[in-house]
C-alpha cells in the first residue's frame, strides 16, 4: 500500500472512530443503537445544502453538525428510549433505512439518487485530529464523572442502578444526546472527506462496520472504539491486495471470532489490570509456577 | 375497481413472500433470542442454489426449489454451530449474538456477491411455471399462487408443530429457559439446531419464491426481504408467528397500494414509518402478548 493510500485510509479511520465513539456513547448506557448513522446523514446533508446555498465556514459547519445531531438525539431518545433492548435496536435500524428513502426522495435538498457535492475544507488532518482529541478528552473526563459511573451501573444492571437512585431512562437519554452530537459531527467530517455524499454513504454498511469497530476495540472503555475503528478500517485495505473481493470475508470472520473469544475487545481494562497484577506477583519471593496459574480467578474485579 | 382488485391480488402475493420470511425471522427471534441480521443471506443462499441447479444443470424447478430450501436450512445450522452456539455456551449477553450475526451476514453476503456476480439474472424461460391464469378479469401469475399456498401451508404447519406436538413443547420450553428445559429431559442442543434449520429453510423458501416472482436472482435478494420481514415481525410481534405472517401480507398490500395511489418513491418510507409509529405506540407489537420480565 502506498503512503498516500495509507494516509487516506487513516483519515477515514479517524471519521469511523468518531462514528464508533457515537455508538459507544449509547452502548455505554446499555443501549445498542445504529442511530448515529442517521444523525450523521442528516447533519451531512444539511451541511451540504446550507454550504451549497448560503455558504458556511468550516467551524460553523462543525457546530451545526454537532448541535443538529444532539437535538436529533434528544428527540429520538424522547420517543424510543423506553423500548426493550431488541426493539430499540430495531427502531434505530429502521431509522437508518428510512433515512435512505428520504435522501432518495427529497431530491430538492439532497440531490436524490445522484447525491450531492460538499465542500471539503474540513477534510484536513488538523480538524480531524483536533475533533478526535476533544471527543476523546470529553469521553475520558466523563468516564470518571458521576454520569460515567451511573452509566456503568445502568449498563450492568438497570434494576440495581434504580435502587441506587439512578434513573436509567435519564442516563440513557443523556447517552443518546452525546451519541447524537458525536454522530452529527462525524457526518459532517465524512461529507468533507468524501466531498460527495449519496444515499448509500450513510447506510447499514457504515453502521455495521462502526459497530464492529466498537466491538473489536472494546465497548467498555472510551479508547476501544478509536482503536477498533483504526484497525477495522486499515485491515480490509491491507487485505484487499492478497484477498481480492474476499477481503470482507476476513472482516466478518474476525468479528465472529472476537465476539466469541475476546468479548471485551482489544482495549480491555480489566484484563490489563489483571496482567499487571500478575506481573507484580511474580516477584522472586513467591516464584511458584503452580500458583500463578490459579491467581487470575481471585484477582478478577469489575472495572 | 378492476385495478384495485388486481393490485390487491398483487399485494397479497408480494406480502406472502414477506410473511414467509417474517415467519422464519420471528422463529429465530422468539425461540432462540437472536436478532439475526444474517437471515436475509439465508434467503439469498436458497435462491442462488436453486438458480444454479436450474441454469447450470437443467434440473426441474421443483427439485431446485427443494434443494434450495434444504441448502438455506444447512446455512442456518452452520451459522448456528459456528457463531451462536459458542456464545450460548459462554452465556454472552443480549448484544453478542446480534454482533455475531452481523459477522455471518458480512461473510455470506460477500460470498453470495462473488458467486452471483454484479449482474442480475433470471431463471431461464420455460424452466419455471409462468403461464398466467385468468380469473374473473384478473391476471394471476403461477408464482403468486405458489407464494400464497406456500405461506398458508408453512404457517399452519409451523403453528401446529409449535402448539400441538411434543417437539413444539420442547421448543417452547427451550425458548423460556434452556437449562430448566434440559433438567426436564429436553435435548436443548438438538431442539435449537432443529429450530435454526427450520427458520433458515423457510427463509430459503421465501428467497426462491421471491426470485421466481420478480423473475430476478441476485445477491441482494435477501436484503430487501430482511427489511420487510423485520418490519413485519416488529409490527406483528414475534410471540405468535401468525401475527407476523398477517402483518407481512399487510405490508405487501400497503406497499403495492401506496405505490399505486400515493408515490412509488416513498413506498419504503411508508412501510418503515408505520413500523416506527407502531414501535413507539405499541412496543410489544400489534398482536404481541405482554411479557412479564423479572429484573
Amino acid at each position: 500500500m502506498s503512503t498516500t493510500a495509507l494516509l487516506t485510509t487513516l483519515q477515514f479511520a479517524g471519521v469511523n472512530a468518531l462514528f464508533a465513539l457515537a455508538i459507544y456513547a449509547s452502548l455505554w448506557t446499555g443501549v445498542l443503537s445504529l442511530a448515529p448513522v442517521f444523525f450523521g446523514a442528516v447533519s451531512a446533508f444539511t451541511f451540504g445544502y446550507v454550504a451549497g446555498t448560503l455558504g458556511l465556514s468550516p467551524a460553523l459547519a462543525l457546530v451545526v453538525g454537532l448541535v443538529l445531531g444532539a437535538a436529533l438525539g434528544a428527540v429520538t431518545a424522547a420517543l424510543i428510549i423506553r423500548l426493550d433492548s431488541h426493539y430499540l435496536a430495531m427502531a434505530t435500524i429502521a431509522m437508518v433505512l428510512i433515512g435512505r428513502v428520504l435522501i432518495i426522495n427529497l431530491v430538492e435538498y439532497t440531490g436524490g439518487p445522484s447525491g450531492t457535492l460538499v465542500p471539503g475544507e474540513l477534510g484536513t488532518w488538523l480538524w480531524l485530529i483536533g475533533s478526535l482529541v476533544v471527543a476523546g478528552y470529553v469521553m475520558s473526563r466523563l468516564s470518571g464523572s458521576r454520569f460515567g459511573l451511573a452509566a456503568d451501573a445502568v449498563r450492568e444492571d438497570p434494576a440495581v442502578a434504580q435502587t441506587l437512585a439512578i434513573s436509567p431512562r435519564r442516563i440513557q437519554f443523556v447517552g443518546f444526546v452525546i451519541s447524537g452530537a458525536l454522530g452529527g459531527t462525524a457526518g459532517v467530517f465524512q461529507a468533507s472527506f468524501l466531498q460527495y455524499i449519496g444515499p448509500d454513504t450513510f447506510y447499514t454498511h457504515l453502521g455495521f462496520v462502526t459497530l464492529a469497530a466498537v466491538v473489536l476495540g472494546g465497548a467498555f472503555h472510551w479508547a476501544g472504539p478509536i482503536v477498533g475503528a483504526i484497525v477495522f478500517t486499515i485491515l480490509p485495505e491491507l487485505l484487499r491486495e492478497p484477498m481480492g473481493e474476499y477481503d470482507r470475508v476476513v472482516t466478518g470472520v474476525a468479528l465472529i471470532l472476537i465476539i466469541i473469544y475476546m468479548p471485551r475487545g482489544l482495549v480491555d481494562v480489566r484484563r490489563l489490570r489483571l496482567l499487571r497484577t500478575r506481573g507484580r506477583r511474580r516477584t522472586p519471593a513467591d516464584e511458584d509456577p503452580s500458583r500463578t496459574g490459579s491467581t487470575p480467578a481471585t484477582v478478577e474485579v469489575a472495572p | 375497481m378492476q385495478l384495485l382488485a388486481q393490485q390487491l391480488v398483487n399485494g397479497v402475493a408480494l406480502g406472502s413472500i414477506y410473511a414467509l420470511f417474517a415467519v422464519g425471522f420471528a422463529l429465530i427471534l422468539a425461540k432462540m433470542g437472536i436478532l439475526n441480521v444474517a437471515h436475509g443471506t439465508f434467503a439469498t443462499g436458497g435462491a442462488l442454489a436453486s438458480y444454479w441447479l436450474v441454469f447450470e444443470h437443467g434440473f426441474s424447478f421443483w427439485v431446485a426449489l427443494a434443494v434450495g430450501v434444504v441448502f438455506a436450512g444447512a446455512l442456518g445450522v452452520l451459522a448456528d454451530l459456528v457463531a451462536f452456539e459458542p456464545l450460548r455456551r459462554r452465556n454472552a449477553g443480549v448484544f453478542a449474538p446480534i454482533i455475531a450475526s452481523i459477522g455471518v451476514w458480512i461473510v455470506l453476503l460477500t460470498l453470495a456477491e462473488a458467486f452471483a456476480g454484479p449482474s442480475a439474472v433470471s431463471y431461464p424461460a420455460g424452466s419455471v411455471p409462468s403461464e398466467p391464469l385468468r380469473f374473473a378479469g384478473l391476471i394471476v401469475l403461477p408464482a403468486q399462487v405458489i407464494s400464497l399456498v406456500a405461506l398458508v401451508v408453512v404457517v399452519t404447519a409451523v403453528h401446529l408443530l409449535l402448539t400441538r406436538t411434543r417437539f413444539g413443547a420442547a421448543v417452547r420450553a427451550v425458548a423460556v429457559d434452556t437449562r430448566s428445559a434440559t433438567i426436564v429431559g429436553v435435548n436443548s442442543r438438538n431442539v435449537l439446531i432443529a429450530v435454526a434449520f427450520m427458520a433458515a429453510a423457510i427463509a430459503g423458501l421465501a428467497g426462491v419464491l421471491g426470485a421466481l416472482s420478480d423473475n430476478n436472482v441476485s445477491a441482494t435478494i435477501g436484503e430487501a426481504l430482511l427489511l420487510k420481514g423485520f418490519a413485519a415481525v416488529v409490527v406483528g410481534g414475534y410471540g405468535d408467528i401468525r401475527g407476523a405472517a398477517l402483518v407481512g401480507v399487510a405490508i405487501g398490500v400497503l406497499e403495492v397500494m401506496s405505490s399505486q395511489y400515493i408515490s412509488s418513491g416513498f413506498r419504503d418510507a411508508i412501510t418503515f414509518g408505520v413500523l416506527l409509529v407502531v414501535l413507539v405506540l405499541r412496543p410489544q407489537g400489534l398482536f404481541g402478548e405482554r411479557q412479564l420480565v423479572r429484573a
